[in-house]
């Protein structure tokens, strides 16, 4: 499966590998700037939450995630950078394996 | 507007989860029928630019912030809500298992919220009103109006789990999100005109 992938990411056109090619380098912008200027005011779900008086204990993860809030405490801001564009990097990969995994067949 | 887990209750959770296999069910079908390889890498790069701009949380009044969330704009580029779940699944599901954002047990809560509701208020937004309005107005408003209901959407189910009341949830949740779909609707702009100017091959009205 991923030999296969490969192999066909070997056959896109020059336009097509241009097009990943600004897509990795818009996800590492994002990742270099977020942490920096990113706001941290509470988003509209969250401030929603405060004026419905929804208490801080009522969210409770159920799972344990390896990058709480996108963050790699030991790195600190460099670690918010790396885990950004890993998971840019992760979901371009997923998005590329989900399409081929259901593309149109001939 | 990512739902954290403990927001719903899990059998409510398991309703959203059925509604989310039944969607991924026609995404994928979809697919088989539409998604040609030349479209692929669009699909990936969407994602991975979703993933991304959803860490550019920016201020809006009211110490509150927002960012992109791009139902509308996957749903218009594939002029499929189809592509915006298979997109929402794909973003959401590694949201939720590495960085917390999100509920695992919200998922299909969150997926319906963004790809389902945003992806069609805002590609059937569009297509109702590019005729009267013009492309990029169209655009702008179908991308505003997909954040507000998908917020309003969220706000019911908060009513319904019972975190949220039914009157100061939607109040609260439309008001903030009337100002984080600006933000939406000017980037979902952005991106489509971008799109039109040096890749119009891959907009799917550019194609049929």
């Amino acid at each position: 499966m991923e030999q296969r992938v490969e192999g066909e990411i070997m056959e896109l056109s020059q336009q097509d590998k241009i097009l990943i090619v600004v897509g990795i380098i818009f996800c590492l912008a994002l990742a270099v700037l977020s942490p920096y200027i990113a706001s941290g005011d509470p988003d509209g779900l969250e401030k929603s939450a405060e004026d419905a008086g929804v208490g801080e204990d009522v969210e409770s993860a159920v799972i344990e995630s390896p990058f709480p809030d996108y963050t790699y405490e030991p790195l600190d801001k460099i670690g918010e950078i790396a885990v950004l564009l890993l998971g840019g990097l992760i979901t371009l990969a997923l998005g590329l394996g989900i399409g081929y995994a259901l593309k149109k067949s001939n | 507007m990512h739902i954290p887990d403990g927001f719903i209750p899990l059998g409510q959770c398991a309703i959203y989860y059925v509604i989310l296999i039944i969607a991924l069910y026609f995404a994928g079908k979809w697919a088989r029928a539409n998604l040609d390889e030349k479209r692929i890498p669009l699909l990936a790069v969407l994602a991975a630019g979703i993933f991304a701009i959803m860490s550019m949380n920016m201020p809006i009044p009211f110490g509150t912030s927002g960012h992109m969330v791009g139902g509308a704009l996957v749903a218009i580029v594939f002029m499929a809500p189809e592509a915006a779940i298979l997109v929402f699944t794909a973003v959401l599901l590694i949201q939720a298992l590495f960085f917390g954002d999100g509920g695992i047990t919200a998922l299909g809560a969150n997926v319906f919220n963004m790809a389902i509701v945003g992806g069609c208020v805002g590609l059937y937004t569009f297509k109702g009103l590019r005729g009267i309005i013009g492309q990029y107005p169209s655009i702008f408003l179908a991308a505003w109006l997909a954040t507000l209901v998908s917020a309003v959407v969220a706000a019911i189910e908060m009513a319904i789990a019972g975190t949220f009341p039914l009157t100061v949830g939607i109040a609260s949740m439309a008001f903030y999100h009337a100002f984080i779909g600006v933000i939406e609707g000017v980037l979902t702009v952005i991106v489509i005109y971008a799109l039109e100017k040096f890749r119009p091959d891959l907009l799917a009205w550019n194609r049929e």
